[in-house]
């Protein structure tokens, strides 16, 4: 039975509902940021992101977060392509919520972002889960980029999906 | 034909802008120098000052030029090879001397890099065919990637990773 999802901006008030998915190596092992290990912390993010971040979501469920979703333009020549993150508390997985956001989120981001030409999705190799999340909400593969990215001591293969 | 790498100085101006022609400029990001002022002021701010950036040199005269950018933060185990070759020295390999002659050193130059990447519009066969016979790995076609000059272009990206432990 599909779960209603809802995507809305982040409140300060979030932050231990954010704690939540951030704060959960878990669902951190395959991001590029590290675990949240403080509230303050926390708030700290929160309060940039709802201060200047171009777009970026709460998925929630009735109407409490359990995962974010963003759209990270680049900078200059290259806004016209962004790429899109998210993550969801663990207990949540396994519903296919992260692919029904990944479709919400694109479909708004291009109207939103009147720039954007090109929304990619860059995917840690080991994380199959997340490139059947792309795949599903319809992105295309494009390749594998190796030894890509160096995060948490390691270089990291990355698949490269678009849309 | 004597092929070597070399820094540019400021005395190489006027070969500098001789190599750099319309067919060079239509492919790559330089852009035509209006002046000789204008291609001093290039040298000096943007290429002198780069982390690593040569004139490939035929007997000793600047023909073209090669450049590595090292990343950084989560960027840091890749660097971005960039070259363009005078149009009248095309089709006589050069530019592939110039490539493996690079790679020969760059990951001892540069012990974080462990993936040497660039990439190339999905048109431009000749690079796409010096980047494939100095060993590149293309690894798939990243579409809408680019603007350059007002237009969005596909490319395909390469790359080829360090032997070095």
């Amino acid at each position: 039975k599909p779960i209603k999802i809802t995507l809305r901006p982040f409140k300060l008030c979030d932050v231990d509902d954010f704690m939540g998915w951030a704060g959960d190596n878990l669902v951190t092992q395959y991001c590029r940021w590290d675990t949240y290990t403080s509230r303050d912390d926390a708030l700290d993010f929160l309060n940039q992101v709802i201060g200047s971040h171009p777009w970026y979501r709460a998925i929630c469920v009735s109407d409490r977060p359990i995962g974010s979703i963003y759209v990270m333009p680049g900078i200059g020549k290259d806004q016209r392509r962004g790429e899109i993150g998210y993550a969801i508390s663990a207990k949540y997985w396994g519903r296919g919520i992260s692919t029904e956001a990944v479709k919400m989120a694109t479909s708004c981001v291009f109207k939103e972002l009147k720039c954007l030409e090109r929304v990619e999705g860059l995917v840690f190799a080991e994380n199959e889960a997340s490139q059947r999340v792309l795949e599903k909400a319809g992105f295309l593969r494009e390749g594998l980029l190796r030894k890509y990215f160096f995060v948490k001591g390691m270089s990291r293969d990355i698949v490269v999906y678009s849309m | 034909m004597e092929i070597a790498l070399r820094p540019y100085q400021v005395s190489d101006v006027e070969d500098f802008m001789e190599w750099c022609d319309d067919e060079v400029v239509r492919l790559s990001r330089l852009r035509h120098f209006t002046s000789r002022e204008d291609a001093v002021s290039y040298l000096k701010e943007t290429v002198i000052p780069h982390p690593w950036y040569r004139a490939i040199c035929l007997d000793n005269r600047p023909i073209g030029f090669i450049s590595i950018t090292p990343g950084s933060g989560d960027e840091r185990c890749r660097g971005r090879i960039t070259y363009a070759l005078g149009s009248k020295y095309w089709g006589q390999g050069i530019t592939t001397v110039a490539v493996k002659k690079v790679i020969s050193t760059v990951f001892e130059e540069f012990p974080s890099m462990q993936r040497l990447e660039t990439i190339v519009d999905v048109d431009n066969k000749r690079s796409q065919r010096v980047l494939e016979k100095s060993g590149f790995l293309k690894e798939g076609v990243l579409r809408k990637y680019v603007i350059f000059k007002g237009n969005i272009y596909d490319v395909i990206m390469y790359s080829l990773l360090s032997t070095l432990t």
